[in-house]
């Protein structure tokens, strides 16, 4: 297993960084730069174990880089519970691990995951008297926990804004915003929200580009086409960094209530296009949740968008994904193994440059002290390895699981697929089972890039039409959906 | 035998998702009160999606799972001084909160 270092990142490259600064790990003196995930500087520096879990006190780590999981929590500034991978790194900052003792890198209480080795029932213990209950519960408290209270002072109550608008977009991924351009087209007054600095969502991630044969930079160009077409729109407002923590039902339609570091602001809208995407998931496996261990995504962001290479050699599983990020790492020079079981002319390229390819089997358990640095396979179903492969970082494929939470709240009817997770239910359209909410793209199960824009495009419309009658407009949708067949 | 955990947050391991169906759990509402799971930082973005599968596959299919467990604001853990402003202007004719 070589060490953790930075890789070029090509050009066109989305993602904005500064100049190289230095910030305090506890009390070492690292290096980053400025604007980079926190998460992606401390990779960098060699990093591994970011915390400790709250029951069996395991090693935790960063694995979906796009503030959906929590492995990545730190103490910055003294404010605790930090997802490092969605805070930026400047000058002069203070990071520190949270839980384990006496450190999150040297754990004792880890000795509690041996000694339960299958599972540990809290239900029932402690419970003889209520005098040994208050004393363990002081304890547990102590050791598990979400880290100290903040030494920092409370920053001032946050701005508190309240506005109207016709139509709020949540999510500028792709559907997003070919939602909201279908909606400026249509004259409509739109507000963008996007939880991510980097509005983009699935464009932004070179295994999930446009078309599958241009490598990372090609859906970063179209992206860029894109932002420039919504910057020249009149009505549209995009919030980037802003994630939407809610949308409660009102009397005149729905409040959206959304905030970032600044501001905070309760929109009331006529009108709601549910564009969330999609969270980052790994599949079930021993010791899944071991350091090093990525959501397809998350190891896209970080190798190919922060340039950063904790370890190799990296193992990518899964379908087509998978083979778009292993093709784009042996073109960087990554020591890169691939485990799928498609067959076709880019896996048979990837042989001839000796690239280990493995097929028809599965990761039955990953190995390592505090990091990943082996995995086990064997066929489906089975619990008995037959290869072992050295593993220093793995993208585990699994599909996405799509965000309907919002929609959720919206009261739209959801349901469940197997193959990915619940989903917003949607028709052709756009349409959810509630008149004012409409959705779009990977979370009402749109399959890939180019079928997440064309569902956005039509709840644009679907939207635009549904706050005024438009016969042309009508008669434009349903070619559109009658193009399907 | 080394755990395959469901839930990062809470250390929900796939053990207590048995037993829990083994004691007579059906329902993913059920396994979540039980178990904890999705009620971490995350919020069942990591788990909900696994556990869901786990019951699909035990009750013989997709269309035997229920809806998720209420989704509750907010989605983000939210420091409260974000919350704690005054909003500026209230647009009229809002009634009571």
């Amino acid at each position: 297993m070589t060490r953790a270092r930075r890789i070029d990142r090509g050009p066109g490259c989305p993602f904005e960084r500064g100049a190289q600064v230095e910030f305090r790990f506890e009390g070492r003196t690292v290096q980053g730069y400025e604007g980079e995930p926190l998460a992606a500087a401390l990779l960098a520096n060699g990093v591994q174990v970011f915390g400790r879990s709250i029951k069996y006190h395991r090693p935790r780590g960063p694995s979906c880089m796009l503030g959906h999981c929590s492995g990545c929590l730190l103490r910055v500034d003294g404010v605790p519970n930090v997802r490092s991978c969605e805070h930026a790194c400047r000058s002069g900052i203070a990071v520190e691990r949270q839980r384990g003792w006496p450190s999150a890198r040297t754990d004792l209480f880890r000795t509690v995951d041996w000694v339960y080795g299958r599972r540990l029932d809290h239900h029932e213990m402690f419970t003889a008297s209520a005098a040994i209950n208050r004393l363990a519960m002081r304890f547990v408290r102590r050791m598990s926990g979400f880290g100290d209270p903040p030494s920092a002072d409370p920053p001032a109550a946050a701005r508190l804004e309240r506005f109207e608008a016709e139509v709020v977009v949540i999510g500028a991924g792709a559907a997003g915003m070919h939602a909201a351009l279908a909606l400026a087209g249509e004259h409509r007054k739109v507000t963008v929200f996007e939880a991510d600095p980097r509005p983009g969502g699935r464009l932004l991630d070179g295994a999930c580009r446009i078309g599958r044969d241009g490598g990372a930079e090609r859906g970063w160009a179209h992206l860029a086409g894109i932002e420039e077409q919504l910057r020249d729109c009149e009505g549209v407002e995009l919030r980037p960094g802003t994630p939407v923590l809610a949308v409660y039902q009102g009397e005149r339609g729905h409040e959206v209530l959304a905030s970032n570091r600044g501001e905070t602001c309760v929109v009331d809208a006529a009108r709601i296009v549910v564009a969330t995407g999609a969270h980052g998931q790994i599949p079930l496996f021993e010791n899944d949740d071991l350091p090093g261990i990525f959501s397809l995504r998350g190891l896209d962001r970080l190798l190919l968008g922060w340039g950063v290479l904790p370890a190799q050699p990296v193992l990518v599983a899964g379908g087509a994904p998978a083979v778009d990020l292993a093709v784009e790492l042996v073109e960087r020079g990554v020591e890169t193994g691939l485990l799928t079981d498609l067959e076709d002319a880019r896996i048979a390229e990837l042989e001839k440059r000796q690239v280990t390819v493995v097929r028809g089997q599965r990761i039955i358990r990953a190995l390592g002290a505090k990091w990943i640095d082996r995995v086990e396979l064997g066929p489906e179903g089975s619990q008995t390895p037959e290869l072992v492969l050295d593993c220093g970082l793995l993208a585990a494929g699994l599909a996405d699981a799509p965000a309907y939470e919002l929609a959720h709240h919206a009261g739209c009817r959801v349901e469940f697929h197997s193959e990915s997770g619940y989903r917003v239910v949607g028709d052709e359209r756009g349409r959810s089972s509630n008149a004012h909410v409409f959705t779009a793209g990977h979370c009402a199960g749109a399959p890939d890039v180019e079928r997440a824009i064309e569902s956005g495009t039509r709840a644009g419309m679907a939207c635009a039409l549904s706050l005024g009658e438009d016969p042309d407009l009508a008669r434009r949708l349903d070619a559109r959906c009658a193009a399907d067949g | 035998m080394a755990k395959t955990i469901v839930c990062r947050c809470e250390d929900v391991c796939i053990e207590d998702l048995k037993l829990g169906f083994e004691q007579g759990l059906r329902e993913l509402e059920e396994l979540k009160r039980h178990t904890g799971l999705a009620t971490g930082f995350c919020q069942g973005k990591c788990c909900i999606a696994h556990a869901a599968r786990f019951l699909a596959r035990l009750k013989g299919g997709d269309d035997m799972v229920a809806d998720p467990p209420r989704t509750r604001p907010l989605l983000h853990p939210t420091p409260v001084y974000r919350l704690a402003g005054e909003l500026e202007a209230e647009p009229e004719g809002d009634g009571e909160p």
